[in-house]
């Protein structure tokens, strides 16, 4: 060995705790959920063994053997087989296994140890097993492995220590012995069945598997109250994001407001007073009143994937997605782009077939992801009645969102219909997944996710909306409209100019000249739309003390007909409004084929989704 | 001809007696040994479907659960247990 730090890799079957001892051990964030796939990439990071000294440790996607059935798994193997480009093989190895399901867990450990390398079994999720009334003897598992087995519980952090220890002590003694083993393969099926013997000879007693797993899923599973239950888990979902956010968005709009004024008091009339009043908190403040919405959007999300309730989502999902030629896998990258495209289009790389995730990544956009919800309810908020429907608690301003939500699904499941008969043919996609047991989600876990989610926007505000609001308020402010002139200020201003262009364009389709103006920005992050109507609009205000008074919405209403804020709404839904998904579809797809195909195709649908829209709603008189 | 898993009755266990391993492309028929999918196994089908179609089937092997498709299912003959 050389004197370099050692580098050890946590290796294991799929949803086995590697990326909570990787978390656990270098005080990392990777993201952890109770279902199979979650890490789709190499990941490195620090961490040291008692006596300080540094080892550098990878964290892996989760794979059943050494033949990779998806991309994602791929990755696992060329890391273990030292075949990844440009780094080196790990000089150690921690297999971790799910000790309440080491029959299947010891295949891949046991294909894993065959490599010869200091190698060392964590027995993760102890808890469980004894929670389910499994009692195991890791000696055994050890003498009939051959190498070191630690008990963990990765997520209380218990056993770290020992598997260091462990580790240290493999790295050592695998030097002085220097085992060269060069036996072939043997077959999956005898893999099977020595794990199965180790299995057994380990488990000192056992009790039957647990009734209440089966009983919740006997109902969250059932045939038609299940696919109900998910229904109505989304529903509430985003009457959630509107019935619980309104306190807060109003405690952030006071302090906005309350910085404005202390601003204006503050300082002279100029180019400064107007850049921080119009543009940084007019513009950007105008989206960060939303942190609390998307928040609660992703405190649902992170619930859904921490209990193990995202892959019976997938189970139910399996015969909608078949009929369109996708599978129940696919579901679960879709739905975590509700948070966001980016993460769910590398969450695809755990989908086997090419074809399959290729139609995954190409519909992934149309899901509504959180940069959509300014939007919605900015012109939800503005043009819809905040009224409940029928009588019932149901508000009809959530009820028009989950309609939007709806839509983009639709839209999805259609164009992959398409895709999967044209551009995206192939054989009917497979669905095979393992289905992880219930947990509760942890408070701990969950409070962090939303911690780095708040962080994350509060980032995107500071810097991409922020430098794209302010540049677009010096467009705006200049050149300065000469006193006495009829026109605008944003009408005059370079801007307003570009914006005149390109209203040409989408006219037809009932778009006025703020929504032009708005257009162009948005592609930097769709948020931006908001700022922009914002910070036009505080411009166009200027000193005129009665309009700065109004809000942006009561602005929107004297100004846009229905049928254009609805054409707007339609408009969202489909366009591809976002640089970084489009960044994303590249490097998965390698190449700007796909990414550009994706790009024109959803302005196209775009356009006549608003184009429909704006006609049905000027035919009912709504113009 | 032998039932098939595919139209196995739910919660009851069976023992998988043969595979159609031809039948199937060799990635799936991997895919399902690694689930430990194999003849001599025992099997229990627990859920079936949804409101639109009969796929897919949850299955539980010892301790894990999976989830396949019909036409996988449609593959492996299955005996009852030995009682
Ligand atoms: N009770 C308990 N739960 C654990 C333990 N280790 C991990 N978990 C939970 O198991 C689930 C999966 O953990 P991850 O760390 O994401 O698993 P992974 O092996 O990285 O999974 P993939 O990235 O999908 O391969 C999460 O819900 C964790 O909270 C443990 O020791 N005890
Ligand atoms: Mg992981």
């Amino acid at each position: 060995m050389t004197a370099a730090i050692p580098m050890i890799a946590l290796v294991g079957n799929p949803n086995a705790g590697k990326s909570s001892l990787f978390n656990a051990l270098t005080g990392a964030r990777q993201k952890i959920a109770n279902y199979p796939g979650v890490t789709v990439e190499r990941k490195a990071g620090h961490a040291s063994f008692a006596d300080g000294r540094p080892m550098s440790l990878v964290d892996l996607p989760g794979s059943y053997s050494l033949t990779p059935a998806s991309p994602d798994e791929a990755v696992t193997r060329d890391v273990v087989l030292g075949q990844q480009a440009g780094e080196r093989r790990p000089d150690a190895l921690i297999v971790v296994v799910d000790a309440a399901n080491l029959d299947n867990h010891l295949c891949f450990a046991l294909e894993l140890i065959a490599l010869g390398l200091p190698t060392v079994v964590a027995l993760n999720m102890l808890d469980l097993a004894e929670r389910d009334g499994l009692t195991l003897d890791p000696a055994i598992v050890s003498r009939e492995l051959g190498v070191p087995v630690v008990p963990t519980v990765a997520v209380r952090k218990r056993g770290l220590t020992d598997l260091l220890a462990a580790v240290d002590g493999a790295i050592l003694s695998h030097q002085t012995q220097a085992t060269a083993q060069s036996a072939p393969p043997p077959s999956d099926v005898a893999l099977h069945q020595r794990a199965r013997a180790i299995a057994r000879a380990a488990t000192l007693s056992e009790a039957p598997v647990r009734r209440w797993t089966q009983r919740v899923d006997a109902v969250l599973l059932h045939p038609a109250l299940g696919f109900l239950i998910l229904l109505g888990l989304m529903f509430v979902m985003f009457q959630g994001v509107y019935a619980w956010s309104e306190a807060p968005i109003g405690w952030i709009e006071g302090g906005i407001a309350a910085l404005q004024g202390a601003v204006d008091a503050a300082l002279p009339d100029g180019f400064l007073r107007g850049l921080i009043i119009e543009g940084i908190l007019g513009g950007v403040g105008s989206v960060i009143v939303f942190l609390p919405q998307i928040l609660i959007l992703f405190l649902f999300i992170l619930l859904l994937e921490a209990s193990g309730y995202m892959t019976r989502a997938a189970f139910l999902m399996d015969g909608v997605m078949a009929k369109v030629g996708l599978s129940g896998r696919g579901f679960i990258p879709l739905l975590s782009s509700f948070a966001c495209a980016v993460p769910g289009i590398m969450a695809t790389r755990a989908i086997p077939d090419a074809k399959d995730r290729l139609t995954t990544i190409l519909i992934a956009p149309l899901m509504t992801c959180s940069a959509r919800l300014p939007v919605y309810t900015l012109i939800i908020g503005a043009f819809i009645p905040n009224t409940t429907v029928g009588g019932s608690p149901v508000g009809l301003q959530g009820l028009v969102l989950f309609g939007l939500y709806l839509s983009g699904i639709v839209g999805a499941l259609v164009v992959a219909l398409v895709l999967r008969r044209t551009v995206a043919k192939g054989n009917a996609a497979g669905f095979m997944m393992e289905m992880p047991r219930y947990q509760w989600p942890r408070l701990r876990d969950v409070a962090i996710a939303l911690w780095q989610r708040t962080w994350i926007f509060l980032r995107r505000a500071g810097t991409i909306i922020f430098v794209t609001t302010i540049a677009l308020w010096l467009l705006l402010s200049y050149p300065k409209v000469p006193t006495g002139s009829a026109e605008s200020q944003v009408d005059y201003s370079v801007a307003g100019r570009i914006a005149s262009g390109l209203e040409v364009v989408v006219a037809p389709i009932g778009f006025n000249h703020d929504i032009a103006l708005a257009l162009i920005p948005a592609m930097a992050a769709r948020e931006v739309a908001v700022s922009a109507l914002a910070t036009a609009n505080a411009i166009e205000a200027g000193d005129d003390e009665e309009a700065m008074a109004q809000s942006l919405s009561e602005r929107l209403q004297g100004r846009w007909s229905i049928a254009t804020a609805l054409a707007f709404l339609a408009w969202f839904v489909f366009a591809p409004q976002c640089i970084s998904t489009i960044a994303i579809t590249k490097r998965e797809t390698n190449g700007w084929k796909w990414p550009l195909f994706m790009v024109g195709y959803l302005f196209a649908l775009a356009y006549a989704a608003a184009g429909i829209t704006y006609w049905t709603a000027v035919a009912f008189g709504l113009g | 001809m032998n039932p098939k898993l595919d139209s196995a009755k739910l919660g009851v266990a069976v023992r998988i007696s043969r595979i159609d391993w031809d039948q199937m492309s060799h990635d799936e028929g991997r895919r399902l040994r690694e689930f430990g999918l194999m003849e001599g196994i025992e099997v229990t089908p627990l859920h079936r479907g949804s409101l639109f179609s009969r796929d897919p089937l949850a299955l539980a092997i010892g301790r894990m659960q999976v989830i396949i498709r019909a036409r996988q299912a449609a593959m492996i003959e299955v005996a009852p247990t030995a009682p």
